[in-house]
């Protein structure tokens, strides 16, 4: 009896490593005291790195296949979103090192890291249990980490609400997956046979799971409440890897089993897409605290990532990947901002922004990187991610759905450039901004600098990650 | 297909049905004289003191836990013991792993004071 292979092992190497990472944060958490726990970020972020460059050097898949009994699929597909959660996890790490409550204590990595290796296992499974279960895994410890600053009363309800959404949708999803098993009569991600209604109803069901992962309309609510009130690098993470492995799923889920009712659920998607980016950019608008502000901007992307998935082409779903690594990266480095200014200034007020490009130049040059390749501005990423989601949605025949993005990125435009207004032509009121320099500590100047480098590099050299986007995107046709 | 499924829709229709008419003829029909003693929850026995919710020290919810997370490994334990040979040393090992992470987490839980009573 053959219990293992190598194969297995590879498939789960990032995993694995993920797990002996968190295994050795919490005994490091045990052993050092007082200030130099500190460094149990950089040992999260180095090791995370590590992982990162072990997994593309020797974890690559070859030939699509799956292991452990058709739990998991070992392709190109799961091992892209792998990577995206890896970088989101060590640029999160690098935040939460200077967030006074969060860095001296090792149960925020490991859960950082717990949830990573959720999100690790929802991107490659392939089978109802494994992805429910991932799910799970990945939902747990982002409840508790909202909810982390216990003697905080935002925070605590961030968690909360969090938790409650979340417990909610995710009964319903497992609903959903329940009847998917009682009328397929497997767990394994097979194409579903069945009737037009039924399929339907199955679709409406599992959206809703996958909905509130990725925060569509209307299952948005918990996320501008969520992000305020949880420290700030937490919702970076969760507007950007909780986000892409929500997508992950819905990719491979609907394109697995639904692929035979591809224009139904499509229309549902794109309706759904219509209204996340026109919601999700209108109440922007009004929003006076950069993280609300951030979150419903992140609200009005996955409209725009939800359009990629619409077209279900090939070019779709790469430029959905593609979308998503550009998004990641622009969102950290945004979320990174507020952290660094909030706890800096102690406010997440736009207003307090004003006289930043005095306070400190070099951070509001990096928001001037990330809020333009958020608003969809070339030469940075999220221009030539943009250009590739309507692309695809053009090429398949959803011209009205491309117009209604290119409208919603013009609506989108006024609130970013709002922001860069205060920061960059507002001064402080009769006092003088270089007596209030905002510090910028080790991790976040490595942090900010790389990510807005990489959205640079990104929308400049976008050809090889769009290639190996489209490698990824392969795997599912 | 779904007309495979009509008997168990009858059948939920049906038990519905019958518990809703036999609850709503002896509220229709049944005589009704109410008495403080009557609504007491328990007819015979010492009076209720105080309400039925109490807090619980959040200790309690610790130790349950940690009581949990070794009970699992109990759970595991007991079906690779029944299989133990056939698995032989790739079981061994995969055990020693698992032991090897509980164990992390039981030092982790030691050394951050959860097993004591304060």
């Amino acid at each position: 009896m053959t219990a293992y292979n190598s194969t297995m092992i590879l498939a789960i190497l990032p995993e694995i490593l993920l797990l002996v990472l968190g295994v050795l944060v919490l005994l490091f958490d045990v052993v050092w005291k007082g200030e130099k726990r500190r460094a149990l970020g950089w040992l999260t972020a180095g090791g995370t790195a590590l992982i990162s460059i072990v997994t593309l050097l020797i974890g690559r898949p070859g030939e699509p296949q799956s292991v452990f009994g058709g739990m998991l699929r070992f392709d190109w597909l799961g091992f892209a979103f792998k990577q995206i959660f890896l970088l989101g996890a060590i640029a999160t790490a690098l935040f939460m090192m200077d967030i006074e409550k969060l860095s001296r204590r090792g149960q925020a990595y490991a859960l950082l890291l717990t949830a990573t290796l959720g999100m690790s296992l929802m991107a490659s499974a392939a089978d109802l249990v494994m992805l429910y279960l991932a799910i799970e895994t990945t939902s747990i410890p982002l409840y508790v980490l909202a909810g982390f600053l216990l003697d905080d009363d935002r925070s605590a309800e961030a968690g909360f609400k969090y938790l409650l959404f979340g417990a909610m949708t995710s009964a319903v999803l497992l609903y959903g997956f329940s009847l998917l098993y009682g009328f397929t009569g497997t767990t394994s991600l097979t194409s579903f046979v069945g009737s037009l209604p039924l399929a339907l109803g199955l679709v409406f069901l599992i959206v809703v799971g996958l909905g509130f992962k990725i925060s569509a309309v209307p299952f948005h609510f918990w996320a501008p409440d969520t992000y305020e009130g949880s420290p700030t690098p937490v919702a970076g993470f969760l507007s950007t890897a909780s986000k892409a492995a929500g997508f992950a799923v819905l990719l491979r889920l609907f394109l697995t089993a639904f692929p035979q009712f591809v224009e139904q659920w499509a229309a549902v998607l794109a309706v759904l897409a219509t209204v996340t980016m026109t919601v999700g950019n209108l109440l922007a608008l009004a929003q006076k605290n950069i993280k609300r502000l951030l979150a419903y901007s992140s609200i009005a992307h996955a409209g725009y990532i939800l359009i990629g998935v619409v077209a279900a082409s090939k070019l779709g779903v790469a430029s959905v990947i593609f979308y998503l690594i550009a998004y990641l990266l622009t969102n950290l480095a945004a979320f990174g901002i507020a952290a660094a200014f909030g706890r800096a200034a102690g406010s997440d007020e736009i207003a307090s922004y004003a006289g930043l490009s005095r306070r400190s130049p070099g951070l509001a040059f990096a928001m001037l990187v990330a809020f333009l390749s958020l608003a969809g501005m070339p030469p940075f990423g999220g221009f030539i991610a943009k250009v590739l989601v309507f692309t695809a949605a053009v090429e398949t025949g959803w011209v009205w759905l491309a117009v209604v993005g290119v409208v919603n990125s013009i609506i989108g435009l006024y609130y970013y450039l709002t922001v860069l207004k205060v920061v960059y032509l507002y001064r402080m009121e009769g006092e003088n901004e270089e007596q209030y320099p905002i510090p910028l500590t080790r991790p976040y100047a490595l942090a900010l600098t790389t990510l807005s480098i990489a959205i640079l590099v990104i929308g400049v050299l976008f050809a090889p990650w769009f290639d190996s986007a489209s490698l990824a995107a392969l795997n599912l046709f | 297909m779904l007309l495979e499924y009509i008997a168990i829709g009858v059948l939920l229709f049906l038990a519905t049905a019958v518990a809703a008419i036999a609850i709503f003829l002896g509220e229709l029909f049944g005589p009704k004289r109410k008495s403080d003693k009557k609504a007491q929850p328990y007819e015979s026995g010492m009076l209720p003191i105080g309400p039925g919710t109490r807090r619980m020290p959040v200790r309690f919810y610790l130790i349950a836990v940690l009581f949990i997370l070794f009970d699992i490994e109990i759970v595991f334990f007991l079906p690779w013991a029944v299989v133990f040979r056939q698995l032989g040393l790739f079981g061994l090992i995969e055990m020693i792993i698992f032991i090897g992470i509980l164990l992390v987490g039981y030092i982790y839980a030691w050394k951050k004071g959860a097993l004591e009573w304060e």
